[in-house]
């Protein structure tokens, strides 16, 4: 079942792109938007894939993030731990005695340092800031200045792996997984040639702030938006949320989102028997419609969110049937030019 | 370096306290072949004998453990979500957002709250084992249920990589110690020698205890993959024992006072014969020897010990130069012991 989401997923989870380090996660993305007319990578903002009528009055932007959160190497210590700050919102709780790889000159596991149990003994159990904690690649500090520069990034280590049903687990899956939705919706409405012109981007930099989907917005002169990215699921820890995993597309309301498009797509949901949930949230929503919703002369703004456990820690979980009913959704909403 | 294909496929095999099978069945593979005799005890352990070019003064046992830390099942949620307990000694800080293996080929995750979603000075403090779930990705009791039961084992995921003189790895805490013994095993011996890798280490000393009790050795050497503390963060006085400094000695844990001629004498062959090894500087820890060396009337024993980093985690890093002077120190002191030239 949905062994292209699988797919795309795990073509966009297996590379590393922390915010502002996106280039090698970026030729994922560019070979998987290869069908649209044209495709192009920018540094700062992103990969954008076009198609659909270019001369349209309706210029639909997808946006999905593709950046996701990690650590940035600070400095190496005179026993060659690698000190590091976070990029986006790393949890503490989740590095000591982690796996990590780093991605210097050349790609190399390490280990969060932590002390066993056995020497423990009347030391207070707190997790120390994440630039208080070092990384361990196993090298002096002359071996690991060979391989490893200040400025240089690290992720906690966790490959994707399919847990049972349709749910998946790994690091990244926020946003990758926004951004197979987004992949996924523009390979099922491409063929059906639709009267408006569709921009799929995979922005830069939302976990520092979205600054990528705010220039490329700027640049792409949308006249309306649906951004997709993660939210939360209900969890151990975490019962009293509305969605749950496996529950659908979550269709967020906001002060900061277009009432008219929320209310369409759920229109659109019973239309085409698509499972919905609905999350409400105060002013903005955290995600890159903040900064879409305002470009230029401002673009009216949609937003669903994938259902989502653990989210920023490596055992992110999502489920494959939430993610291909977003990309349905995605595809019955271009095809429907009324309100 | 030695054959470290075979440390990779000790420390990849699972085998959490009381369920060593899969490691149990990698050690038989790779020394049935070099063995005059191999028996499994009742709980499991293996005792091998290899004939020597002699006969012994002293009766040698050397022993490692099998067995691993790990998780054991303890209730499954209505939401199908495991509840578990530790095996052994692990550290809750650790355990967030960890992946696992259940049954050693269900995956799933340990789960942590969103760390928008936390109040105050949450995020500082490490969740308590009993508020951790394992999620499979099951929405419902009865579809965990299809995979999974009640007392099920989990552990942490299989991972082995060594590169540029260091080995990283789940579980080198005590495979590094089997590994030496089966490197042992596979020398020409002075001296008839009992080798015997041990169950139940990491949950008391259960295992070696009943081996010893059968083999009835008058000394014993057990290898360990021992607590280094040279990592960030840590005083150099607070370090125990450092990577590359070569096996780690013990004069005493929180288990055992070791025979105090086999201590100096251990580091006396080190010095005399270029093999780097040194004192372990804290009593910290306990392992097999606890059991051991109180065993019927009594068994002098000594700990030497691979250097290891982050044990009792998901991935402990150690040296492989001190894996290999670890296997040339033990095999100098096992002729000193077993010929009776140091009692």
């Amino acid at each position: 079942m949905f062994e292209e989401m699988e797919r795309l997923t795990r073509v966009l989870c297996a590379e590393h792109g922390t915010s502002g380090c996106e280039d090698d996660v970026f030729e994922a993305a560019k070979r998987e938007l290869a069908f649209c007319d044209t495709v192009t990578v920018d540094e700062l903002s992103g990969v954008t894939g076009i198609f659909g009528n270019p001369d349209a009055k309706r210029r639909i932007l997808l946006d999905a993030h593709i950046d996701q959160i990690g650590m940035v190497v600070t400095n190496i210590d005179e026993n060659g731990f690698l000190r590091v700050t976070n990029v986006g919102g790393v949890d503490r709780r989740t590095m000591p005695g982690s796996p990590v790889t780093v991605y210097g000159k050349e790609t190399l596991t390490g280990v969060v340092c932590t002390l066993p149990p056995h020497l423990m003994q009347g030391k207070e159990e707190k997790i120390k800031p994440v630039s208080e904690q070092a990384i361990d690649v196993g090298l002096s500090r002359e071996e690991a200045e060979q391989l490893v520069s200040i400025g240089d990034r690290a992720v906690l280590t966790c490959t994707v792996r399919k847990l049972m049903g349709n749910r998946v687990s790994g690091t990244a899956l926020d946003d990758r997984s926004g951004c197979a939705c987004i992949i996924r919706a523009a390979q099922m409405v491409q063929e059906k040639d639709p009267d408006c012109c569709v921009m799929v981007v995979c922005s830069t930099r939302e976990e520092v702030g979205g600054q990528g989907a705010q220039i490329r917005t700027y640049t792409l002169e949308p006249t309306e938006a649906i951004a997709v990215d993660v939210s939360f699921a209900k969890q151990p820890g975490a019962q009293n949320l509305n969605a749950e995993l496996g529950g659908g597309p979550m269709i967020g309301f906001s002060a900061a989102l277009d009432r008219r498009i929320s209310k369409k797509l759920i229109r659109l949901a019973k239309e085409n028997d698509i499972p919905y949930q609905l999350e409400a949230m105060g002013g903005r929503t955290g995600t890159n419609c903040d900064e879409i919703g305002v470009s230029r002369g401002g673009v009216r703004t949609g937003l669903i969110s994938v259902p989502q456990r653990n989210m920023h820690t490596p055992a992110e979980v999502c489920d494959l049937e939430d993610m291909e009913n977003i990309a349905k959704l995605i595809a019955a909403y271009i095809m429907d030019g009324k309100d | 370096m030695k054959d470290l294909a075979i440390l990779e496929k000790l420390c990849t095999a699972i085998g959490v306290s009381g369920e060593e099978d899969a490691v149990r069945a990698v050690i038989l593979q790779e020394i049935e072949p070099l063995a005059d005799s191999v028996e499994i005890t009742p709980l499991g352990n293996i005792i091998a004998f290899k004939k020597g070019k002699n006969r012994a003064a002293k009766k040698l046992m050397l022993c490692a453990h099998m067995d691993e830390v790990g998780f054991v099942i303890t209730n499954i949620t209505e939401e199908g979500f495991l509840k578990f307990k530790t095996v052994g000694g692990v550290r809750p800080e650790v355990l967030s957002g960890r992946a696992v293996l259940v049954n050693g080929k269900t995956p799933g995750v340990i789960c942590a709250k969103p760390v928008h979603l936390m109040k105050g000075d949450e995020f500082e403090k490490p969740v308590p084992v009993e508020e951790l779930s394992i999620d499979i990705g099951a929405s419902s009791r009865e579809e965990a249920e299809t995979a999974v039961q009640i007392g099920d084992n989990a552990s942490f995921v299989p991972f082995f990589e060594s590169s540029r003189g260091t080995v990283k790895a789940k579980s080198l805490d005590d495979r590094a110690g089997c590994f030496v013994l089966i490197e042992l095993m596979k020398t020409e011996l002075e001296f008839d020698t009992y080798f015997v890798f041990s169950v139940q280490e990491e949950i008391g000393l259960r295992g070696a205890g009943t081996a010893a009790y059968i083999v009835e050795p008058d000394a014993a050497i057990v290898l360990e993959g021992t607590t280094a503390g040279d990592i960030a963060g840590v005083e150099p006085v607070d370090t125990v024992c450092k990577l590359g400094g070569g096996a780690a000695v013990s004069f005493i844990d929180r288990r055992t006072i070791f025979t105090k001629a086999f201590f100096k004498r251990a580091l006396e062959l080190g010095r005399e014969n270029n093999i780097p090894c040194q004192p372990k500087t804290a009593s910290a820890g306990g392992n097999d020897a606890g059991s051991i060396h109180v065993t019927k009337s009594g068994v002098k024993t000594v700990t030497l010990a691979v250097p290891c980093r982050y044990i009792h985690g998901p991935v402990a890093i150690a040296s492989e130069a001190d894996i290999e002077n670890t296997v040339k120190l033990t095999a100098l002191l096992m002729a000193e012991i077993a010929g009776g030239r140091t009692v």
